[in-house]
């Protein structure tokens, strides 16, 4: 089922304004500068969300982000929806987002202490324009790697992600990323890191 | 290693065996004594409003559609085809008014009715070879609702669910019943914890011990103010029926206050002083105690807190529900939905739901911590060092058996069962007691299976035909189109 990052987005309660940007036009040619600055910065984010670097990553996210990850859910072809009505696993602006990364460095996130090693896999990016001014929208597909301690086996999150990239003075800021989880029952823990 | 009566005795006695939390033998004489009898909650009403609207949910292995049928009436179906055994149903949710097998194209009514089977004649020779009249899907052995909370006993005969709520349907009615027009869900997420299922039930049932230590962090960022020591040992456990809980202590206040405290608007608190007891209310308005996690018996727990979600003072309280689905003896699938009253205003709604996800589910920052404790001690369990060592889970009870701090008086806990406050283990021990109540009373071998069709029907399937009545369309059942995919 086609990710339309808007329409998802737009569904949520909690989409409060958030941008509304949706695709135009066929993907931007790999060679086009603006698809190099937008695989540059998701190589980049990745780097920060391996090292667990949570305030540089606050850094590079919108004010008026909507950070979303539907559940999934497993239905019958031609039902219309392969996501849980109004339920997700994240639906988050920046406070909440802000209030996550704050417990992460306080010395009591018990649940990432011993750390976990991650490796954010991403790969199949590509790069479109948008109808909003300023505005790029960047698809990836994600493979987190997520081990903890030496007993347990690794686990691992596969997504797909639509992100919102807007132009700002200061670089490319995350202005909405919708998170399509490939997996209705999570085979992880907990969902202490970020995709 | 210690006999099974030791075991059980040790377990009364308030000392744990640490192995019954990794325990292959163990998990198997829980699924023998416990899951075959016990009442186990698989959704709600709210989930399936529309006729043909369903949910697939399981009781350990064996999984049911839980549809309502085009009467309204709730059902349970084996989803297990009578012919070859295909699952008649492989998504986890939708509405259709038919079920269709996929491998021989064997049809049911959402009531569970059969009305398709290709070529009858043919193949069966029509009624004379397989009886279609009467036969349905095996229904659930038994399935019951409290505030459209539904539950599945795999015992056809376990006693009316609200007797085995018992007393503790008081407490439920504060989660589930904020007005008349009680409670709806969404969700579930699901996960998978590499942990026993005793222990979410434990914990959440009257673990009020680990709340300082354990969500420190969340105080620490500002997002509960609750749970810091000094103020969680003023909450009580309770323990009522077939369930018990914990709440917070509030400050002083009239029955209004202490509910605007939590962050519940006055429209709400309105209609639950016209829904609730004079009891129900006095537990918040005289007493001061406000309901916080509980669980009823053997896996479902709920839970109730009033975080701030946005930048601030206010705080909003959110309702979550879940079920700790065992997988195996260190695995539990986690099925955690969100609940609101259903004439709650809308914007109460989206802030309460966003005070779910930041606290409680797969992203919640409460559950983070505990989750990974739980894992831990699964695995430390299932080494040979753990069957020489008793847990201790006396807390709140002297040598000789008696309670550190006497339980509250009438005057002080208008609510049902016995209630202590401070810190305490009295509701994992009841937890436990049961446990091994169950899984020390062996059940009955399995009675003769139940076949449809060609054989004679036996008693309780001819109960559930004559329950949805008898297909009378004949040959022209058969033709009934199918609808939405389930059948796919």
């Amino acid at each position: 089922m086609t990710l339309i990052g808007a329409d998802i987005s737009a569904e949520s309660v909690l989409n409060r304004g958030a941008t509304q940007a949706r695709k135009v036009g066929r993907s931007l040619s790999f060679g086009d500068e603006r698809h190099l600055a937008l695989s540059r910065w998701l190589v980049e984010e990745a780097y920060t969300l391996d090292d667990q670097r949570y305030e540089d990553w606050l850094e590079s996210i919108a004010e008026d982000v909507h950070y979303l990850m539907p559940v999934r859910v497993t239905t019958a072809l031609g039902a219309g929806y392969t996501t849980s009505p109004g339920m997700a696993h994240w639906d988050e602006n920046k406070y909440s987002l802000s209030r996550r990364v704050a417990r992460f460095l306080t010395e009591h996130a018990w649940t990432e202490d011993p750390p976990s090693r991650l490796r954010h896999f991403v790969t199949n990016i590509r790069t479109f324009e948008t109808d909003v001014e300023g505005e790029l929208i960047a698809d990836s597909a994600v493979l987190l790697f997520r081990s903890r301690g030496d007993t347990n086996e690794a686990a691992t999150i596969s997504a797909q992600r639509e992100d919102v990239l807007r132009e700002t003075d200061d670089g490319y800021v995350l202005a909405r990323r919708v998170i399509m989880i490939d997996e209705s029952v999570l085979r992880t823990q907990n969902l202490a890191i970020f995709l | 290693m210690p006999t099974e009566t030791t075991i059980y005795d040790d377990v009364r006695n308030g000392m744990l065996p640490a192995h019954i939390y990794n325990d292959a033998e163990i998990f198997e004489r829980e699924r023998r004594n416990l899951f075959s009898r016990a009442w186990v909650f698989v959704g709600h009403e709210s989930e399936i409003p529309q006729p043909g609207d369903y949910v697939t949910r399981k009781v350990l292995d064996d999984s049911f559609i839980v549809v309502r049928d085009e009467q309204g009436q709730v059902r349970a179906h084996f989803n297990m085809c009578l012919h070859r055994g295909m699952q008649v149903c492989r998504a986890e949710m939708g509405n259709a008014s038919h079920f269709r097998c996929p491998y021989h194209g064997w049809s049911y009514r959402n009531d569970g009715r059969i009305v398709g089977l290709p070529f009858h004649k043919e193949a069966y020779g029509g009624e004379e070879g397989f009886s279609r009249k009467g036969a349905t899907l095996l229904p659930a052995p038994n399935l019951d609702t409290y505030n459209g909370l539904i539950f599945i006993s795999m015992d056809p005969d376990a006693p009316a669910l609200v007797d085995y709520l018992g007393d503790f349907t008081f407490f439920l009615d504060f989660y589930t019943k904020q007005s008349e027009a009680g409670i709806e869900l969404r969700g579930p997420q699901r996960w998978r914890v590499k942990a026993n299922w005793k222990i979410g039930a434990e914990n959440f049932a009257g673990d009020m011990y680990h709340t300082p230590q354990t969500h420190t962090s969340v105080v620490e960022i500002g997002l509960f103010r609750e749970p810091k020591a000094e103020k969680r040992k003023d909450g009580n456990t309770y323990w009522a029926g077939n369930g018990g809980g914990t709440t917070y202590k509030l400050p002083p206040g009239t029955l209004e206050e202490r509910l605007r405290y939590v962050g519940y608007p006055d429209e709400m608190i309105e209609r639950m002083k016209e829904t609730w007891s004079p009891e129900q209310l006095d537990v918040i308005g005289e007493n001061g105690f406000m309901i916080s996690a509980a669980s009823i018996f053997p896996n479902m727990s709920l839970v109730h807190n009033w975080p701030m979600v946005e930048d601030g003072e206010d705080v909003l309280p959110f309702i979550s529900l879940r079920t700790w689905v065992p997988i195996s003896e260190d695995e539990t699938e986690v099925y955690s939905w969100f609940a609101v009253d259903a004439s709650a205003p809308d914007e109460f709604k989206e802030l309460s739901y966003k005070a779910y996800l930041m606290c409680f589910g797969s992203t919640g920052m409460f559950e983070q911590d505990d989750v990974e404790n739980w894992v831990s001690l699964t695995n430390t369990a299932k080494g040979a060092m753990a069957r020489r060592l008793l847990l201790n889970s006396r807390m709140g009870m002297l040598k000789d058996g008696s309670p550190v701090v006497p339980p509250l008086d009438s005057d002080e806990w208008a609510g049902p069962g016995v209630a202590h406050v401070g810190y305490g283990e009295y509701n994992q021990r009841h937890m436990l007691e049961r446990w091994a109540d169950y899984l020390e009373d062996d059940v009955p071998e399995p009675s003769r299976p139940e076949g449809m069709g060609a054989v004679r029907m036996t008693p309780s399937a001819a109960a559930a035909a004559a329950a949805a009545g008898e297909c009378d369309g004949g040959e022209t059942c058969e033709s009934e189109p199918t609808t939405e995919g389930a059948s796919s």
